[in-house]
């Protein structure tokens, strides 16, 4: 298990523990986050899942694959550096205490 | 007596769920002789296996008992990089704003079809929701329809509901099921090639022309990839319609509900999807051995992942036996999970909210004819073969 923060848009925030291997797209889902719909079930294919990583995560993660890339041109709400979507993002113990801020839509 | 899950058995078509349960709280990590593999039934041990197709790989095939030389050239019988590639492919016509421009031919093939009802007391609910599927499906992929059309849209029906059954006693795909999914191979070769001589903008012209990085897929991804959409968009679009009918005519009072009240059609749709949704349960192959539960399963094993249980399991949904509109169940595994999560939501979610929006126009009120139904025989799918509906 791992620890993250997610903050809705609302700026309410919700610490999950997230098995290792589980998705945070995921994990927001299992754990009733609004904020992220995750409509197509976690197959990079509906950018409902977008999410605004720290700069923790941003050091952590590996850089995102080409089909990501391609479904973040999808997402609804604005576009930033740190834009990824959730639904490809594995938890392991190099994210813990990382946060992701959901963004005002998703669709 | 000792515990046994024969997903070939006529009772685990007609009701798997208390067999789920003791799966569940009794042997989480199951291994059943009859189908040969092992059988995870709790809804978090199918999610991590879901996500992590390095472990849990397709590439052996996805269907509990696989057609022939199938197996690596699909969607789903396949896994990352290759996966990938073809679902880049496909995946784009799929998105739910890519389907803008099908909701008008869906709500007008609905309305035509339903509004066959009129007047009508008793009907197969079969007969109506077969004819939909087909000519929803034939529009969304680009199939000739209308004086196009090179077979008739029942045969179509009729081949992709026998490919994806078993036999039970054989436990393995019968000479029916076979020639079925000859049929279907042969269908979608002609359709390949009268799309290659003239392209048009559809789903099917585009994927037997696409290059990947200078290379054509090779013919049988082509080939097996188009047969399993048509498979895939009959059957499993086909016979979630007769659960999600079997439901609100079993179901009184969500029946009456969404009836007076049309907005409620979605959150049904996904309550039906947890509840008891024909995609029961899908095969992987273990990559490496996997202690789960006390039990070591071994590199090159088979793994069932029983969406279906996990969509009952009451460490993740409570009340889980409770058919509950309200429920809102969000997570649940109806269209499976992770990288190989359905690639036809956003068109299945369309096209049976419209679907019964129009139906309910026509018959607002229907109840079940029969208890007992008859119950397709099938390892991977689960609806009822006939559903007779009485509007009185």
């Amino acid at each position: 298990m791992t620890t993250l923060t997610y903050i809705e848009a609302s700026g309410s925030r919700t610490d999950v523990d997230v098995p290792d291997g589980w998705s945070l797209m995921q994990a927001a889902i299992a754990n009733g986050i609004d904020g992220i719909l995750g409509e197509c079930g976690g197959s990079c294919a509906c950018a409902t899942c977008h999410c605004y990583v720290d700069d923790l995560l941003m050091a952590a993660l590996p850089a995102p694959s080409a089909s990501e890339l391609d479904m973040l041109d999808n997402v609804s709400a604005e576009r930033r550096p740190n834009s990824r979507l959730a639904c490809q993002i594995k938890a392991s113990p190099a994210l813990a205490g990382g946060s992701l801020t959901l963004p005002e839509t998703q669709e | 007596m000792s515990f046994s899950f024969d997903p070939y058995s006529p009772a685990i078509d007609a009701d798997p769920f208390p067999y789920y349960k003791i799966l569940r709280d009794e042997h989480p990590c199951f291994w059943s002789p009859e189908a040969q593999m092992w059988v995870l039934s709790r809804y978090a041990d199918i999610v991590t296996a879901g996500q992590d197709w390095q472990t849990y790989s397709s590439a052996s095939g996805n269907l509990m008992t696989e057609l022939p030389g199938r197996a690596g050239a699909t969607l789903g019988s396949s896994d990352p990089p290759r996966h990938d590639r073809l679902r880049g492919l496909i995946q784009h016509a799929f998105m739910k704003r890519n389907l803008l421009a099908l909701e008008e031919p869906i709500r007008a093939v609905a309305r035509q079809v339903f509004g066959q009802l009129r007047g009508v007391e008793r009907f197969d609910f079969k007969e109506v929701s077969s004819q939909f599927t087909v000519k929803v499906l034939m529009a969304a992929l680009g199939l000739p329809m209308g004086d196009e059309a090179i077979v008739d849209e029942q045969t179509v029906r009729d081949n992709a509901v026998l490919m994806v059954q078993s036999d039970a006693r054989t436990r393995t795909k019968g000479p029916e099921h076979i020639a079925a999914y000859n049929w279907m191979q042969e269908y979608a070769a002609k359709v390949i090639a009268l799309r290659r001589a003239e392209p048009r903008d559809d789903l099917i012209s585009h994927f037997a022309m696409a290059e990947i990085d200078g290379d054509r897929l090779d013919e049988r991804e082509v080939l097996l990839t188009t047969t399993t959409l048509i498979m895939a968009g009959v059957e499993s679009l086909g016979g979630f319609m007769m659960m999600f009918a079997y439901n609100l005519a079993s179901f009184d009072e969500a029946r009456r509900a969404v009836v007076a009240n049309p907005a409620l059609l979605p959150d049904a749709v996904e309550e039906s999807l947890r509840f008891n949704t024909s995609a029961q349960r899908f095969r992987r192959r273990l990559m490496k051995d996997v202690t789960l539960h006390g039990q070591t399963m071994k590199t090159g094993d088979f793994v069932c992942l029983a969406y279906g249980s996990g969509n009952r399991d009451e460490r993740q949904y409570p009340n889980p036996d409770a058919y509950d509109i309200t429920r809102k169940p969000r997570g649940h595994l109806g269209f499976g999970g992770g990288v190989h999560a359905c690639l036809g939501t956003a068109i299945a979610r369309l096209a049976i909210k419209t679907a019964f929006e129009e139906f309910h126009q026509v018959v607002p009120e229907y109840h079940r004819m029969q208890d007992q139904l008859a119950w397709m025989p099938s390892s991977t799918f689960r609806s009822p073969l006939v559903l007779d509906l009485s509007t009185r």
